[in-house]
């Protein structure tokens, strides 16, 4: 259980930890655009320099990054040796009906393999250095814009919070459920499709019913307590930019801009 | 219509929203059926989402849910803002469908292809396309027999789930 509550979460003390969610955020989601940038061995290699500094930077076990990975290691293989027989161009060394094994394949399985380990490796640095309940405050600024097109992002907000503070109650409460009902000989495991599928109810039903319970009584403590909607309030929990965050925001910008000079044009 | 009288929506219907964007997080967990073809459970979130809330707040709660999801439990290949488009068009699509409307079959079967089609083929595939930089024919005959087996055994639980809490939503 311990586990799903903290999420991904491992407590350290390096300067990643002490950066502002936004800005790891910001950083995490464009680094899948910058790595587009990449199209040669240097740029492959300034970018993977890139990735390994900010591994390293969190002064974390490598096993933590390795269990990352592992458990995508055979769609990447995968993957990567689709892509090896299917790209065409440069030397051909070997051609069997629609499989071709060029030197462009070659290039292009090796670098697909590149991208999928850094890409993997960046969203687990974010992930491991910050907690979940700040990966969310982060989100929330991220969709603020939206409210230019009047979309509620209060509401989106708040329901966002409840849905981060129940799924540990609620993981909780599916493997009581689960557990009281094979207790009375229900099996979730066995039996042909129409039977699994059906077992499925007798664990949605209570979870669904709980959650109507818990949606009328939390409502109405907090109408209690107050709560008009979202206009109007204040905020208690604030993110706060430092000076860190510099270094964060100089790491992106000379990223992008070594890649854009030494990219194939 | 006004967006603003799209996304109206009471104190107690918000909260069941982020009690079931949480059910799907958690539900997404888990998976059931044999080694070869393991069906994950999130599409019940989906549906649950769609049925209660209609295809502009299931969209919505779908968009939250991934969120939530990668907040916690990091997204597996990176954070990418496509996946959440995804988690956002496949309650949409059974929105059309389910909400207000009674359970029918030919509904399920019709919401179900077309999300699989739509979503799981069409969009997951181009994203991955655009992530990673995959040859397209080749992802796409990655992707096809999963694709191609599982929305038949969501078929048969949708269809189960959905005319049990029907039966819920009445008594209430």
């Amino acid at each position: 259980m311990s586990k799903i509550i903290i999420g991904r979460y491992i407590p350290g003390d390096s300067i990643i930890y002490k950066m502002d969610p936004r800005g790891k955020l910001l950083v995490a989601i464009l680094f899948i655009f910058i790595i587009f940038l990449a199209n040669n061995w240097l740029t492959y290699g300034i970018i993977a320099l890139f990735a390994i500094l900010a591994v390293a930077a969190t002064k974390l076990k490598a096993k933590i990054f390795w269990d990352g990975v592992k458990p995508l290691i055979w769609l990447i293989f995968f993957t990567s040796v689709l892509q090896l027989f299917f790209t065409t161009g440069g030397t051909i060394y070997w051609k069997w009906w629609i499989f071709t094994l060029s030197s462009f394949g070659i290039a292009n399985a090796i670098f697909i393999c590149i991208r999928f380990t850094l890409i993997i490796l960046i969203s687990t640095v974010m992930t491991v250095t910050t907690m979940p309940l700040e990966i969310a405050d982060a989100m929330e600024w991220i969709l603020k814009p939206l409210k230019l097109i009047r979309v509620p992002v209060d509401k989106i907000a708040l329901v966002m919070s409840i849905a981060l503070r129940f799924v540990p109650t609620l993981f909780d409460q599916t493997l009581k459920i689960m557990n009281a009902q094979r207790s009375r000989g229900a099996d979730f495991n066995d039996g042909g499709l129409i039977k699994r599928s059906k077992a499925i109810a007798p664990l949605l039903v209570p979870l669904f019913i709980s959650s109507l319970e818990t949606a009328v009584d939390l409502s109405t403590a907090m109408e209690a307590r107050g709560y008009r909607g979202s206009k109007g309030r204040s905020h208690y929990r604030v993110l706060r930019w430092s000076k860190v965050d510099l270094v964060n925001l100089f790491y992106l910008v000379s990223l992008t801009a070594l890649l854009i000079i030494f990219r194939t044009h | 219509m006004s967006i603003k009288k799209w996304f109206e929506i009471d104190l107690r219907e918000l909260i069941l929203l982020g009690l079931i964007v949480a059910m799907k997080v958690v539900l997404e967990q888990f998976s059931f059926g044999p080694a070869t073809v393991k069906v994950g459970l999130g599409f019940i979130g989906s549906v649950l989402l769609a049925y209660l809330f209609g295809p502009i707040w299931g969209a919505v709660g779908g968009g939250i849910s991934d969120l939530i999801a990668s907040a916690i439990f990091g997204q597996q290949g990176g954070f990418f803002i496509g996946f959440t488009l995804t988690a956002m068009v496949a309650p949409f699509i059974y929105g059309l469908f389910f909400y207000q409307q009674p359970v029918k079959i030919w509904r399920i079967i019709v919401a179900t292809l077309l999300v699989d089609l739509i979503v799981n083929i069409g969009m997951n595939t181009m994203w991955i396309h655009i992530m990673y930089g995959l040859d397209l024919k080749a992802a796409l005959i990655q992707r096809a027999p999963k694709e191609i087996i599982v929305p038949w055994i969501q078929m048969i639980v949708v269809y189960f789930v959905l005319q049990s809490v029907s039966r819920v939503k009445i008594k209430k």
